[in-house]
């Protein structure tokens, strides 16, 4: 695997061009370019803020930001896993006529996602700074913000290992990217980007079951992601649970955190290991 | 001078065929126990050695091996078996234009192409110039590629491939996409190319052709190699074997 990593340092340029290429074409036959980049977000914090500050009114101040520090990772892990599925094969007649490391092609959608959900980021913290300005109170600045790189790290680690896993499999194996699509449906209701981590804990069920069912919960590392986002970036809010009540905000246990690096990075591991025992099947396969 | 610069020893290439042709989760589950995988043997054991400054061409009919064999020695295939070592920057021209992405102009395709060929954008902004000017492509160079005729998209992908300083280049039958003209002006960089040093390996069924630029010439037959030569002597056994070969 080190001669495999010496080899894709070598080529970094073309991974460079690879990513900027990616970063042109999405937008290359649209009138408004690269600017969809920024405006997509906006139109995303505009609809949340008018649905949950508006028209549900949940009651907790500055809702739609809860939302979407958990929305944003969430759709950048979603994104890189769709796009992803399709990277080796879109360069199929590519890879039958040219030698260069295959792993940038995954790595190339990976990282082009990652620059959108940067600029998704900034678009947050110009968000959480109008709203500072009209509400004096909500602080947009916590003290946790300073662990976003290291959120983010993780959350590219994550994404690269599902991205290299992904992409393998759906080569052999068009039906992994229909899996792989119900699958990221599935888990955007298991994981707390429309609800709070303290509303899990305070279902019924939860508490009848001794708290098992939060634990099994988070063993979903998305949905660990989703609140290490929200807890790092914004204040600690009351949730209201069960109707009228409220609940405090509830920490999570450390261990869950753990876990969240612990399988980002064996991913990111396997994932690289697996997409390089393959490889060079992907043009042949039958 | 005259080190060995391609080195083939005993190459072995079988592929899996799947007779049911798609490949899916469904077929692997229902069918795991009885996949019907034919082994075809498209290499059977072929050593070859091109040294340096040599131009060899490869012949033979169909089927025989020889896309295999280029496609082998630009790494896009693994031997099954056997060893291949490649001393020195290759540049393969298996498909003019293959890399090329529709929707770039021009301009941005050989910065792609060039990166994946193995240069750095400030050396590929150096050759800029001589890349456009040799392709005659003028100011079409910044519209997308996909407007490009396919002559058009073979000059660009030439003029790319010979300018970017490789040891090797490995040609499959592909100079006959460009007018006249530009086949002679392919043929006089490929002179160039080649008195500075430079190896060539090529497959083309047009055997005035290889007897022309070749200096030796290897027969493929059903995997195996049949002759290895100066030109005329194995054109002439091949033609001798079946005349329709020409």
């Amino acid at each position: 695997m080190l001669k495999e990593l010496k080899e894709l340092w070598g080529f970094r340029e073309l991974l460079y061009v690879m990513v900027q290429r990616e970063l042109r074409i999405r937008y290359k036959n649209s009138i408004l370019g690269i600017f969809w980049s920024f405006l997509n977000p906006v139109v995303q914090v505009g609809v949340m803020t008018l649905v949950f500050g508006r028209i549900l009114n949940i009651g907790v101040p500055s809702y739609s930001a809860y939302i979407l520090a958990s929305y944003l990772p969430f759709m950048f892990i979603q994104f890189c896993v769709l796009d992803s599925a399709q990277s080796v094969l879109a360069s199929l007649p590519l890879i039958k006529k040219i030698y260069f490391p295959r792993e940038i092609l995954p790595l190339a959608t990976v990282i082009s996602n990652f620059i959108h959900l940067l600029i998704g980021f900034g678009v947050f913290f110009m968000f959480l700074l109008i709203t500072f300005l009209r509400h004096p109170q909500v602080n947009p600045f916590q003290i946790g913000t300073l662990m976003l790189p290291a959120l983010l790290l993780v959350s590219l680690m994550m994404a690269i290992g599902l991205g290299f896993l992904v992409s393998a499999l759906n080569t052999f194996y068009e039906d992994v990217k229909y899996v792989a699509g119900i699958a990221m449906y599935l888990l955007f209701f298991l994981s707390p980007v429309m609800y709070f981590t303290e509303q899990v804990a305070a279902t019924g069920a939860n508490v009848e079951s001794g708290n098992w069912l939060f634990r099994i919960y988070h063993l979903n590392p998305l949905a660990v992601l989703c609140t290490a986002y929200r807890k790092a970036l914004l204040a600690p809010v009351d949730v209201p649970i069960r109707g009228a009540e409220v609940s405090p905000p509830v920490d999570l246990n450390p261990l869950y955190y753990v876990w969240l690096v612990v399988f980002s990075f064996g991913t990111m591991i396997f994932g690289y290991w697996f997409f390089n025992r393959v490889k060079w099947k992907f043009v042949e396969r039958p | 001078m005259n080190k060995t610069m391609i080195e083939m020893k005993g190459v072995r290439k079988t592929f899996l065929l799947s007779k049911s042709g798609i490949a899916s989760i469904k077929t692997l589950l229902l069918w795991w126990k009885r996949r019907e995988l034919a082994k075809l043997d498209v290499l059977k054991g072929v050593d070859l050695s091109v040294r340096q400054g040599e131009c060899v061409a490869v012949i033979g009919k169909n089927g025989a091996g020889k896309s295999t064999l280029l496609s082998l020695l630009a790494r896009i295939y693994k031997p099954s078996d056997g060893e291949v070592t490649i001393h020195g920057r290759v540049a393969p021209l298996l498909e003019l234009g293959a890399g090329f992405h529709p929707d770039l102009s021009g301009l941005e395709n050989i910065y792609f192409n060039g990166v994946i060929l193995g240069l750095t954008r400030e050396q590929i902004q150096a050759r800029l110039p001589q890349i456009v000017e040799f392709s005659e492509l003028g100011d079409h160079i910044g519209a997308p590629v996909r407007t490009y005729s396919s002559g058009m998209q073979a000059r660009l992908g030439f003029s790319v491939a010979v300018h970017v300083d490789a040891e090797i280049l490995i040609v499959d039958e592909v100079l006959a996409v460009g007018d006249y003209n530009f086949e002679r002006k392919c043929f006089a960089k490929i002179d160039e190319f080649r008195k500075a040093g430079g190896t060539i390996l090529l497959v083309s069924h047009q055997l005035e052709l290889v007897k022309k630029i070749a200096d030796r010439v290897v027969w493929l037959k059903n995997g195996i190699v049949v002759q290895d030569g100066s030109a005329d002597e194995v054109v002439a056994a091949y033609l001798a074997e079946d005349p329709a070969n020409n």
